[in-house]
């Protein structure tokens, strides 16, 4: 089983390349003041608002989802 | 493995739009000779004029595509707009090559200068749209203002370039008879300003943009986009300074439109490709 930024940046680096992975990944553990190692599984739901938002400009909403559905499968 | 396994699965991973994308090429290449037979003083009338309609009728091909995709991938989504806009850039030229053959072709009047260049011109503003919208797309997860500033310098150096070697020496200082009319004297003006500052210098800032995402498969269509409008830019650039400096304008030159659109064409099929669940 996976950490939630592991799973993340694994799904998320074929999609938009490691540098955006990392700053979705990033981003939340900012935002919920802590770092992406520490990020764990109760903080998925922040991790997958944040990602709806940055890559919802970019991707179309069933990729997200997909996206999303494998982090999901991965923890 | 047996190899009837091996084929069932190379089959599977083989993308849903490698055979379209193949047929766009195909079709694509047919109109190379084609084009080439339209400069023999032989040719008949029948294979001048289907020739040219064959040309025509690509670029009409090429904007359904790009349009047909953005509208698969939808307009409530960012993304679909993105595609859309470019979309309607092309389709915009297809428009302008419609007239140009009517007029052309069926009407026999000089369609130099026409609607048909209002239309054409109107590629580069959309095609500016779908690259400015699609460089903001990207500003929450990487970063875009140096690239966007590195456009505009483009776009400074290349409107100084253009100035000096064509606006200056040949277009302003010609006559308004010469440009053939008011008309002609703008859309001579906005198409190699239109080159430069609206065609490569947002294709700079996206490609700037879209290295940051390495090897991730949303940056792919967005690399044939970029190359698309480094074709568009420089072979209508050739065109414009061929036109002006007398230095002669070749038929390749037409391929070159065909070869960008059909570039762009190309991104939207991989854009589909890569919006695909895997």
């Amino acid at each position: 089983m996976a950490g939630l930024s592991e799973a993340a940046m694994a799904v998320l680096d074929p999609l938009v390349g490691a540098t955006a992975a990392s700053t979705c990944v990033r981003g939340t553990a900012l935002s919920l003041g802590k770092t992406a190692e520490d990020l764990g599984p109760d903080d998925l739901a922040a991790l997958e608002a944040n990602i709806k938002r940055l890559l919802g400009p970019v991707a179309p909403e069933s990729v997200i989802d997909d996206a999303l559905r494998q982090i999901e499968g991965r923890l | 493995m047996s190899e009837t396994t091996s084929v069932i699965q190379a089959r599977a991973s083989r993308s849903p739009v490698t055979i379209p994308a193949i047929v766009l090429v195909v079709l694509s290449a047919l109109y190379v000779p084609l084009r080439a037979t339209m400069e023999s003083p032989t040719v008949s009338d029948a294979l001048y004029n289907g020739a040219y309609l064959y040309g025509t009728a690509l670029q009409i091909m090429l904007a359904l595509v790009i349009v047909a995709v953005a509208i698969t991938i939808g307009m409530k989504q960012s993304v679909g707009r993105q595609w859309l806009l470019l979309g309607l850039g092309v389709t915009m030229y297809a428009i302008g090559d419609i007239c140009w053959t009517l007029f052309d072709l069926f009407l026999e009047i000089d369609p130099y200068p026409s609607i048909a260049d209002a239309f054409y011109v109107a590629e580069y503003a959309f095609f500016l749209a779908a690259l400015l919208l699609a460089i903001r797309a990207y500003s929450g997860l990487v970063e875009t203002k140096r690239p966007l500033i590195a456009g505009v310098l483009v776009a400074a150096v290349g409107f100084g370039v253009v100035y000096a070697v064509l606006l200056q020496p040949y277009i302003l200082s010609a006559s308004l008879e010469e440009l053939g009319g008011t008309w002609g004297k703008i859309v001579s003006i906005l198409y190699p300003v239109g080159d430069v500052v609206l065609m490569l210098a947002p294709a700079v800032a996206l490609a700037l943009v879209v290295r940051q995402l390495g090897a991730g498969r949303l940056a792919r269509p967005w690399w044939v986009v970029v190359a698309g409008a480094l074709v568009f830019a420089l072979i209508d650039s050739f065109f414009v300074y061929a036109e002006w400096a007398g230095t002669g304008l070749t038929w390749w030159m037409d391929i070159g439109y065909l070869t960008a659109n059909l570039l762009f064409a190309i991104a939207a099929l991989v854009a589909k490709d890569a919006y695909r669940i895997t």
